[in-house]
């Protein structure tokens, strides 16, 4: 072979090699084994940990909450959209409960051009005044049960009813002669027959009244309820003031004044009034929310924020507050 | 043309094919010795037992991911923007995303859209944070005559153009529908984000590559939906496998009328959409 043809050769090889050699050194492992790119990123970007971790990771430990908020409206809102991200959580401790509460719920709530007519919207500025969504909305239940507002009943029926049944503890005019248990008088007729209902049904549970809501027909319970609204609930008046308490308590019923008015005669009939009732009767109310003895999402959501303090200031606050009997 | 070959034609028709058998027996000899090492996983590929890939819980070639859209349940809450960039660790300022809203606002007695999004500095000043989102309530006095909100993302086109443009083959596509991007193969040349014709793509400088929205590919290849689609309130985002005729997609497909963000440039989208205007592109 002519030398300068065995010289082309040895160069035509050596870049050949050169060449392979290059490409071993820029061409990643697994490179063409699915096509034009690297295998390996694959698996590396599928092998990414996840960061949120789904509600039903939230509902190993908080299972009370998870049930309230599983059965409600928000169930299509997830724990980690208000909460926050779960991953390292709880070991590397708590995630936060939304303190600016209007700033939240704005985000889906506020009334905007734009917004599907489907979801609930508000006017911020004509809404609850300046207070925050949840001192009225239990976010993991947000929706306020609206029961029936009209009571259709028999006065006559209702009184003779409630002096053979009701008369020994509420009273012969529905004034309780004890500090535990409930005025009846000026009641809301609506508020009294879904509380007497859920007595009966056993939604809500008590020693005595369960088995006397239990005797009485739907028709009683009516009867009973527009025989009490009608009462004068003025003797009821509490006469023993603690001024200290009443002061403490008119500052956090701001946060109650929404629902219940600013001294505690509410703005719906399916909502009870409780200015002038029996301090210790509006206590153990506040603490069956509390303790989750008495079951309202509502209610448990805005009492689980109270200390006993709290809870002795606001009766005392209520207790000492004119009633005012229903018109309606 | 003359049908004879001269003399030296002749030697050199030789000579190439000489040459050609000489390059063949290199390549055969490097192949065959397997000393350059980078072809043997594609031979234990071809002759090993079927493995599942990516991982050994899921089969790529098991699935065809595909996304839908309903605009007209989309309250525009931007959670799934929020939600997005804290699962894919997107940097936490308005102008950097995966995923994003756009509102379109038709006044009275106007013929076009204004639109805006998170981005926009209007609704940057309402959310009071770099890292939070939320619209503005900025035309709470005014007469609008329509308005609707528009959920986007990466597309995961059928024919992307990212992928083609893509010098080194850091942007491709898997088999089952995703557009991925290897970062730490791309060398930041930012072509994709050129090409892309619904602007999908940002520049992460952190990582020094683009960065995309890949529809939580580690999310959805462990059985689980993609962030944005989990923390959607409204169910304005819907996803599934393409491959079973009951999934939320497939049903999400048969039983709308759906439609794919600029038809005629011929990527054909795999995000579907119902409830759009002609304006929306």
């Amino acid at each position: 072979m002519p030398k300068h043809i065995t010289r082309l050769l040895m160069l035509i090889g050596g870049a050949l090699v050169l060449a392979l050699v290059v490409r071993w050194f820029v061409i990643p492992d697994s490179f063409h084994r699915f096509g034009h790119f690297r295998a390996n990123s694959v698996i590396e970007i599928a092998a990414k940990e996840r960061v949120f971790q789904g509600s039903a990771y939230c509902s190993t430990c908080h299972a009370d909450r998870h049930a309230q908020w599983s059965a409600s409206n928000h169930k299509s809102v997830n724990c980690e959209t208000c909460h926050g991200a779960a991953k390292g959580h709880p070991e590397n401790g708590k995630l936060p409960i939304p303190t600016d509460t209007v700033a939240l719920c704005t985000l889906c709530h506020e009334a905007m051009p734009g917004r599907p007519q489907t979801q609930p919207q508000i006017v911020v500025a004509s809404h609850g005044a300046d207070q925050q969504c949840k001192t009225c909305h239990n976010a993991h239940a947000p929706k306020i049960a609206a029961g029936p507002v009209k009571i259709e009943g028999d006065v006559a029926a209702g009184r003779k009813l409630a002096t053979a049944e009701c008369a020994s503890c509420h009273g012969a005019k529905g004034i309780s002669p004890n500090d535990t248990w409930p005025n009846l008088a000026g009641q809301n007729a609506a508020y009294f027959v879904r509380i007497t209902s859920a007595y009966k049904s056993g939604d809500q549970q008590d020693v005595m009244m369960t088995p006397l809501a239990k005797a009485l027909s739907d028709q009683d319970i009516r009867n009973l309820a527009v025989y009490y609204a009608e009462l004068s609930c003025a003797e009821g008046a509490s006469t023993r003031v603690d001024r200290t308490a009443v002061e403490a308590g008119k500052s956090l019923a701001k946060n109650c004044a929404a629902c219940h008015g600013e001294t505690g005669i509410g703005s719906n009939p399916a909502w009870p009034n409780f200015a002038g009732q029996k301090a210790g009767y509006l206590i153990n109310v506040m603490k069956a929310f509390r303790g989750g003895l008495r079951k309202d999402p509502m209610m448990a959501g805005v009492v689980r924020g109270l200390s006993d303090t709290d809870i002795n200031n606001l009766a005392a606050y209520y207790a000492a507050q004119p009633c005012q009997p229903t018109k309606r | 043309m003359s049908t004879d070959t001269l003399p030296s034609v002749d030697a050199r028709r030789k000579f190439l094919g000489k040459l050609g058998l000489v390059a063949a027996g290199c390549a055969g000899a490097s192949l065959a010795s397997g000393t350059l090492g980078a072809f043997a996983p594609k031979a234990n590929a071809a002759t090993g037992p079927v493995e599942v890939f990516p991982s050994k819980d899921y089969d790529w070639t098991k699935h065809k991911w595909a996304f839908g859209v309903d605009a007209n349940k989309c309250i525009g809450c931007l959670r799934c923007v929020e939600a997005c960039k804290t699962e894919n660790s997107v940097p936490g300022n308005p102008h950097q995303f995966r995923t994003w809203v756009e509102r379109y606002v038709y006044l009275e007695g106007e013929t076009h859209a204004h639109i805006d999004s998170h981005q926009d500095p209007v609704n940057i000043a309402a959310s009071g944070a770099p890292n939070k989102y939320r619209f503005a309530n900025r035309y709470q006095n005014t007469k609008v005559e329509k308005a609707f909100f528009v959920p986007k993302l990466c597309n995961q086109c059928e024919n992307p153009a990212c992928v083609q443009v893509c010098p080194v083959g850091a942007t491709y596509q898997t088999k089952d529908g995703v557009v991925l991007i290897d970062e730490k193969h791309c060398i930041g040349c930012r072509y994709c984000i050129q090409a892309c014709p619904y602007g999908a793509r940002y520049f992460n400088e952190e990582r020094g590559a683009p960065d995309k929205c890949n529809w939580c590919y580690h999310r959805i290849t462990r059985g689980l939906q993609p962030a944005c689609v989990d923390a959607c309130p409204v169910g304005a985002r819907v996803f599934g496998n393409m491959q079973e005729r009951e999934s939320p997609i497939s049903l999400f497909i048969r039983n709308n009328r759906v439609q794919v963000l600029r038809p005629e440039m011929g990527n054909s989208p795999k995000v579907f959409y119902v409830g759009i205007d002609k304006e929306v592109s």
